[in-house]
């Protein structure tokens, strides 16, 4: 049982499915912010350009960059494989497309919430589907070859991670440092990868002895 | 009125989950299958190494900057997509079933574990954020905040290119130019690099052939539309 469904969700029109779902509940959560002031899927820069159209009706700014945004990402997508969700989905689906309805008075989609979740469903089925005939179109066997390479340059990744926060938490401040190199330690003791014991050691001893602002 | 936000609150936060963490499996058979997430998520669910501590430890603190950004200003930040759902889901699979094969590589199991991970993320965020205390939040973030941007720049580029070059003459090139290309045009190489690798990779077993040399085409025109989307040609005429 679970197999079958996991054959489905390997298989390539699984694809637009789940993009369909990951869009329909970001539209949806622009409607909640729209709606309720909380719950937009951006940070809050983003969400800034939004709230610019919200108070004075210009949605240029926030049109503009999430378009541009969109359009890159979705080039790029089908080529390597991963779709960037943060620029492809939530900044340009999630701002871009809310913005250019409201600006262009459409309100009413976006202050309902079944039929804002319809709307994201039925556009990121549309572009999901459209992703996976480009990779269609690309030509045959191509991605097969260079994944190990790919697969080796991940793994090395990890090992990164864990150094980085420790020397970052030191950076923050001294209790912090001290709790994410200790902790660390205690990680690597517990046979345990390092950059858990760092960020639990950094946030505890950081948060007990905060950084007093001068 | 709060009912209201709770029941939209956990339906967004299920769909989302789940369609979130079945997509990051997926990008563990990329790019053979077409995945969704980002490559920053790919290198810190490796980073993580499969251990549930660790997941949930990552999740958390990039859990307590979503919820300080939703208290202040509405906003959930990217981060419950590209961290916390991803993390925390692995987490919840992996303290039963060690073997990532069988969990965070797994779509199915990714999908049920993410949708109530979804569930509850976006509920507890759009009702009871402000809960946590200010002085964790701002540890959190600005901890993880510079040391994931060193890891996307310039480690990320950095371990991809040396793979590249480690991978053979043929292939190291052509990692170079296009992850150049891209750094100078979409901020960050790695995509170039990946590029670079697939294509240089399928010339040295292959050789120049139509496959190959129309996937080059593909990818120089890419390039270029990519650059006039992202304003780069403006850019490009003001530097020389």
């Amino acid at each position: 049982m679970n197999s079958k469904l996991n054959r489905f969700l390997m298989s390539p029109w699984a694809f637009p499915l789940l993009f369909a779902m990951a869009t329909a509940a970001v539209i949806a959560g622009t409607h909640m912010y729209i709606v309720d002031g909380h719950g937009a899927f951006n940070e809050i820069f983003v969400t800034q350009l939004m709230d610019k159209g919200l108070k004075g009706g210009d949605y240029a700014g926030a049109a503009g960059f999430a378009a541009g945004f969109l359009v890159a990402r979705l080039l790029e997508g089908p080529l390597v494989g991963v779709l960037d969700l943060g620029g492809a989905l939530m900044t340009g689906l999630g701002i871009g497309i809310p913005a250019v309805m409201l600006s262009a008075g459409i309100r009413w989609p976006l202050e309902s919430f079944p039929v804002s979740l319809l709307l994201g469903a039925v556009i990121g089925g549309v572009i999901g589907a459209l992703i996976i005939l480009v990779r269609k179109l690309m030509p045959e066997g191509m991605a097969a070859s260079g994944t190990d390479v790919m697969m080796g340059a991940g793994n090395a990744m990890g090992q990164w991670l864990g150094p980085i926060i420790i020397l970052s938490a030191i950076q923050y401040s001294i209790p912090a440092g001290l709790g994410s190199f200790v902790g660390a330690a205690a990680f690597y003791y517990w046979k345990r990868p390092i950059a858990g014991g760092a960020i639990l050691g950094a946030m505890i001893l950081g948060a007990l002895f905060p950084v007093i602002a001068k | 009125m709060i009912v209201m936000i709770v029941i939209k609150s956990l339906i967004i936060g299920a769909i989302l989950g789940a369609a979130v963490a079945a997509g990051a499996a997926r990008m563990f058979h990329a790019p053979e299958v077409q995945s969704m997430g980002a490559f920053r998520t790919l290198g810190e669910l490796n980073a993580c190494k499969g251990d549930p501590i660790t997941h949930f430890s990552f999740g958390l603190g990039f859990f307590f900057n979503a919820a300080a950004s939703v208290a202040g200003a509405g906003a959930l930040t990217q981060d419950v997509v590209h961290r916390i759902i991803p993390n925390w889901a692995a987490g919840l699979l992996l303290i039963k079933n060690k073997n990532v094969e069988e969990t965070l590589y797994n779509p199915a199991a990714m999908l049920k574990a993410g949708a109530l991970v979804g569930a509850v993320v976006v509920t507890f965020l759009n009702t009871i954020a402000s809960v946590i205390p200010k002085s964790a939040a701002t540890v959190a973030s600005k901890v993880l905040g510079p040391a994931s941007n060193l890891l996307i720049n310039p480690v990320m580029p950095i371990i991809f290119w040396l793979a590249a070059l480690d991978a053979g003459r043929t292939t190291g090139i052509w990692a170079t130019m296009l992850g150049g290309a891209a750094h100078m045009i979409m901020g960050n190489a790695v995509p170039g690099l990946v590029l670079g690798i697939l294509i240089g990779k399928s010339v040295e077993d292959k050789g120049y052939n139509k496959a190959t040399i129309t996937m080059i085409a593909i990818v120089i025109i890419l390039f270029a539309l990519i650059a006039y989307f992202r304003g780069f040609y403006k850019t490009l005429v003001a530097a020389f």
